[in-house]
């Protein structure tokens, strides 16, 4: 029975698609090297360097502006309105029962929730 | 109070079946819709009614192993358990652009051949194909050549996802489309049926952030079940208890309150397996049991060591009776060797071994029958075990109050040691404590320029100053300082019942462990939509990036696109979405104009349905994009229409015509 199901499935990783044309190489290989696909990160780098003409629009282009308003702060624990900030653990907090908590956090987890917010810097 | 507990549902993927590929669709050019979303893929022939395919936009392909044969590639519904090949999967899409176009070929096979295509060679149907707004041009280039290249399809056109289904919902008027996509948010203006892409914005956070936000807050708040806390139970935990809320700092206010928050909160029951707890008693049964078997065991190979050892020696004192019988030498000798022994000598000495290994055996046997205390000696036992760590036992009769005091008392030096240490990690952490200055002192000595005589290091306790300067105090918590506590607690406990340890984590029954409390979090995960700098991202919200957009145009324009709001997109179907966009333009726009939100009817699959009218309508055939254009034009070229992006050739100064494709970036 296992052996049966062996073959079916080497059988259809064999299948070929009828439909397509045979002779496209889908790996792209060049000199032997197979294609490496360029990031969305590499190919908006390029595009930023080229010299757009007046009302045209590329992908950066069209990235919204940052907030004008200050962004609120919330507990990183509770998601409350913090008031806090604890100046060890940088943590935001919301009163003094959370306080204790954000306190006794392993530090794997404090270092989870400034990730999370975008603000971790191993540094200090 | 609600204490009802929620299951989760889990979902398992029902493959997709094969369609038929019928006579009338074979003669037919009937175009295949396609809406490529980096979340799910819809296609379908446009004479479909709904679309025949929707499938999660990934494939999961096992990783080789040597001397194994591969594994199958699964496709979209195919996967049966997502969470089980989590690190296998692999998606055609960088944040909401297709880049990886060998995954993307897979996908177009998994499609074309699922609508039952068996022409040879090509497929015969032009296609009509979703893109991101504003699609890097080397991204569309690659999608054609697969297209024509591969497939050898007649003709391709491509359009924007929200527009389509702003067309299918709206029509030609003027209004504003909020697209909400599962990597990214679209807010695009649309003025009388045509797209303004030039004042069109994105702002990268879309359902993904959302489930991404909330498996995290979730993992981090539960540590223990973080396995358990799955990007898909998180998915589904959004949609089937997630919203919006429409004024977040007020329901924040609201939440903070106990019984508000207890009304409101979902408990989420994960999956657990009831281990059996024992009871005290019912453990020291089961070790006594364990110990009788013991016993007995040892009893036993007592006994049959006994026996051979009896059998021996009657054996050997046959040996010393010939030897005292005198019988001839060689004979004697012979039977010594066949027992592995050289002399006389030899044989005596054994006999005398074995004599008294029986003896003492046969007393021990005496003295456990004697004593017949199996009872005591396993009560005894537990205890026993306490002792790897050399904690002296006084005699049962001595305990007194001192020693007792003292277990107590070494059991504070080590809570006291930790709480010491902490302290001064603390105080490290700081600046201006006196603790860190005289740490900054030591280490400025330390890389003093002006060592002419020095010495350091010749002395061992001279490396002691490493340890004061490390910042963890030159030690830590250890696993063995636990040990030590625990194994104190225990014997704490064993005379004084009343002891509360200080550690015990409260015994909660496994069902109530193994519950989620999914409160805040429900709205708090969707916030990110209009808040991105809850996850660190720097752009504006939805509301902002809206106001940002009308503040572009002219007042009665933005009055216009103002007054037609439309929404569409996976999360827009999260409830509250409406309002809260409409709450916030209230508070924006001037007190005398209108405001109206239309929510898509089914942001889901709206914008396939929107595409197909348009493959169905008369001038379809106008817009397609043919092989032979494609040759003449270049890869990046298309037909515009009234859905799609502009298109935007290359500058001509740096344009690489045929270089784009075939330069192999260097990582």
């Amino acid at each position: 029975m296992a052996n049966n199901t062996l073959e079916e499935v080497s059988h259809k990783e064999e299948k070929k698609y009828v439909f397509k044309d045979p002779t496209f190489d889908s790996t792209k290989t060049v000199n032997g090297k197979k294609k490496l696909w360029r990031s969305l990160k590499q190919i908006t780098a390029q595009e930023r360097n080229l010299p757009w003409p007046e009302n045209t629009i590329y992908y950066s282009s069209i990235s919204a502006p940052p907030s004008f308003k200050p962004s609120k702060k919330y507990s990183d624990i509770s998601g409350l309105i913090a008031k806090y900030k604890d100046p060890q653990t940088s943590l935001y907090y919301a009163g003094h029962e959370e306080f204790s908590t954000v306190r006794n956090l392993p530090s794997d987890i404090i270092t989870g929730y400034l990730t999370l917010r975008g603000s971790y810097n191993p540094i200090g | 109070m609600s204490e009802e507990v929620i299951l989760l549902k889990d979902l398992k993927l029902v493959p997709d079946k094969y369609y038929n590929y019928t006579q009338a669709l074979k003669n037919s050019k009937t175009p295949i819709v396609i809406d490529n979303g980096s979340f799910t893929c819809k296609a379908g022939w446009a004479t479909s009614k709904t679309p025949n395919l929707t499938f999660k936009n990934i494939l999961a392909r096992p990783r080789k192993e040597r001397g194994k044969k591969d594994g199958e590639t699964l496709i979209g519904n195919d996967i049966p358990n997502i969470e089980a090949v989590r690190f296998q999967l692999k998606s055609q899409f960088d944040r909401n652009v297709i880049t990886q176009f060998n995954v993307q070929e897979q996908i177009f096979d998994y499609t074309f051949s699922h609508l039952g295509i068996d022409s040879n060679g090509s497929i015969n149907h032009p296609i009509l194909m979703t893109e991101p707004v504003a699609n890097p041009n080397y991204s569309r280039l690659l999608m054609s050549e697969l297209l024509f290249e591969c497939y050898h399809v007649p003709g391709i056109c491509y359009g924007i996802d929200g527009l389509f289904s702003y067309k299918h919902n709206i029509g030609k008027k003027t209004g504003l489309v909020i697209n909400c996509g599962h990597h990214t948010t679209h807010i695009i203006p649309v003025i009388k049926g045509t797209p303004d892409l030039l004042n069109t914005r994105r702002i990268d956070v879309g359902g993904y952030h959302i489930t991404y936000y909330l498996h995290k807050l979730l993992q981090l708040k539960y540590p223990a079940h973080y396995n358990a806390i799955t990007p898909s139970r998180a998915e589904e935990l959004l949609y089937e208890h997630g919203f919006l809320a429409v004024h977040y700092t007020d329901m924040l206010k609201k939440w903070s309150d106990a019984d508000y928050y207890d009304r409101n909160v979902k408990r989420i029951q994960l999956p657990y397996s009831m281990t059996v707890v024992l009871t005290p008693d019912q453990q020291r049964d089961k070790r006594r049991e364990m110990a009788k078997k013991l016993v007995e065991m040892n009893a036993r190979k007592r006994d049959e060591k006994l026996a051979e050892d009896e059998e021996q020696l009657q054996q050997l004192l046959l040996i010393q009776e010939m030897i005292d019988d005198g019988e001839p030498i060689e004979e004697v000798r012979e039977v010594l060797k066949s027992h592995g022994l050289k002399n006389e000598k030899d044989l005596r000495k054994l006999i005398s071994d074995l004599q008294t290994r029986i003896d003492r055996a046969k007393s021990k046997i005496a003295a456990s029958l004697n004593a017949s205390n199996v009872e005591e000696h396993v009560t005894e036992e537990p205890k026993l075990r306490l002792f790897k760590n050399k904690i002296q036992l006084p005699k049962e009769d001595t305990i007194s109050k001192t020693w007792l005091k003292d277990i107590y008392k070494r059991r504070q030096d080590i809570i006291d040691k930790k709480a010491v240490r902490k302290q001064r990690r603390q105080d490290m952490a700081k600046r201006g404590t006196a603790a860190s200055l005289e740490r900054m002192r030591l280490i400025s000595q330390l890389a003093r320029k002006d060592k002419r005589d020095d010495d350091f290091g010749s002395r061992d306790e001279d490396w002691d100053v490493y340890k004061v300067i490390n910042k963890e105090g030159g030690d830590t918590d250890s696993d063995e300082e636990q040990e030590k506590i625990t194994e104190l607690e225990e014997i704490i406990r064993f005379y004084d019942p009343t002891f509360v340890s200080s550690n015990t984590n409260e015994e909660q029954n496994p069902k109530e462990a193994h519950q989620l409390h999914f409160g805040i979090e429900r709205m708090r995960c969707a916030e990110v939509l209009f808040q991105p700098s809850m996850i660190g991202c720097s752009q504006g919200g939805i509301t902002d990036t809206v106001e940002f957009i009308l503040k572009k145009y002219n007042a009665e324009t933005a009055n216009a696109l103002a007054e037609n709001l439309f929404l569409t997109g996976g999360p827009t179907k999260l409830p509250g979405f409406k309002e809260r966009v409409y709450r916030e333009l209230r508070e924006m726009r001037p007190l005398e104009t209108n405001i109206n939100v239309k929510l898509s009817n089914s942001p889901l699959l709206d914008s396939w349905y929107g595409a197909k009218e348009f493959a169905n309508s008369g001038d379809f055939h106008k817009y397609l994009l043919t092989p032979e254009m494609y040759a003449e034009h270049g890869g990046d070229y298309f037909i515009e229409n009234y859905c799609s992006n502009m298109y935007c050739p290359l500058p001509e100064a740096i344009q690489e015509p045929e270089g784009l494709s075939e330069q192999n970036q260097e990582i």
